[in-house]
């Protein structure tokens, strides 16, 4: 019985310790960015994007909302693959969900129309 | 006899909990942070002092996700490398001294600047221990002051599965190349330093964790624990 009991507190000690579930969800997002910064190749580039339409569209952190600076950063690889209109679209995106981001995003949409 | 004293080490684990704190609490420790009430956070380029060249880009990569889960706007990483690359300020040696930080303010809309300074990168001879010294600092754009500061060594196990299975990690040792280990790494110490960060504006704990006692500046740890 007390070998239970020890058991249970021992469990415990390292359930208080360990991280309840975030306010987002990023799936491999990071490793995907590490692979994007060092290579720049097509397969890291595919990877990302793919990383950060699932963040945007398969949201299961606790807020349910897409994370700050997502939005931006897929507008701007939609951007610098071609795709100028989605791309601008995803930034302005990015703005309503976080207002505090216009004086950054506006100041890249406007390097866009130059 | 010796049941009772099991008992008292374990209900002595418990209370130590999850590790030491100061003698402060949040709001003594971090008073700046929640006068000052940042919103936004822009994440500079690591300054690497170690001897592993790829460092750099493992925690440049891995800083923003705990920073967000915090609850902060943290500026998108790649259009802000983009720019700083732009205007020539990629470098975070020649801001890191600067007492006047506006001009972050004024073009990225930062309240706050994160800087990381990696000193030590070491790998055991058993290949399976990383130990990294990595200095953060979260200095006010508003004011330039120092508003949360960590010097973390953390040695960081990589050959303890994150978990998920038989048959996953069977997957994940086929693919664990020496890069997937070490962005684990600096993933670890990343998340390991901002559990103590006040939380921000999109945390529902937002301004109601100023009684929690505050962690140490200087940490040693071992992960995972």
């Amino acid at each position: 019985m007390k070998k239970y009991l020890y058991t249970i507190i021992v469990a415990f000690a390292f359930y208080s310790c360990s991280a309840p579930k975030g306010l987002y969800s990023f799936d491999k997002y990071q490793q995907a960015s590490y692979n994007y910064l060092k290579k720049a190749d097509e397969k890291s580039i595919n990877e990302i994007m793919e990383q950060y339409q699932k963040i945007i569209t398969k949201q299961k952190g606790t807020r349910k909302v897409t994370p700050p600076g997502m939005l931006a950063d897929y507008g701007f690889f939609l951007i610098q693959r071609g795709n100028l209109k989605n791309g601008k679209e995803s930034l302005n995106k990015e703005i309503l969900l976080y207002p505090e981001s216009k004086i950054f995003i506006d100041r890249i949409l406007k390097l866009i129309e130059k | 006899m010796k049941h009772s004293i099991y008992l008292l080490l374990s209900a002595t684990l418990l209370i130590v909990g999850c590790g030491t704190t100061s003698k402060l609490n949040k709001a003594q420790a971090y008073k700046g942070m929640y006068e000052e009430k940042p919103v936004s956070v822009l994440i500079m380029p690591p300054i690497n002092r170690s001897t592993n060249v790829d460092a750099k880009e493992y925690f440049h990569t891995t800083l923003n996700v705990p920073i967000l889960n915090a609850g902060y706007y943290v500026i998108p990483p790649f259009l802000s490398m983009e720019i700083l690359k732009r205007e020539s300020a990629y470098d975070s040696e020649l801001f890191i001294e600067k007492p006047d930080l506006k001009i972050f303010n004024k073009i990225f809309g930062a309240d706050i600047i994160l800087f990381t300074k990696i000193n030590k990168w070491d790998k055991s001879s058993l290949a399976s221990r990383v130990t990294v010294e990595v200095e953060y600092i979260l200095k006010s754009t508003h004011t330039g002051e120092i508003l949360y500061s960590r010097n973390g060594t953390i040695s960081y196990n990589t050959s303890v599965s994150t978990g998920g299975g038989f048959l996953l990690n069977l997957a994940a040792s086929a693919i664990n190349t020496a890069a997937t280990k070490y962005v684990d790494v600096a993933k670890a110490a990343n998340s390991y330093i901002f559990t103590d960060l006040p939380k921000g504006k999109y945390s529902p704990m937002f301004g109601l964790d100023k009684a929690e006692m505050a962690g140490l500046k200087v940490i040693k740890v071992r992960l995972p624990k």
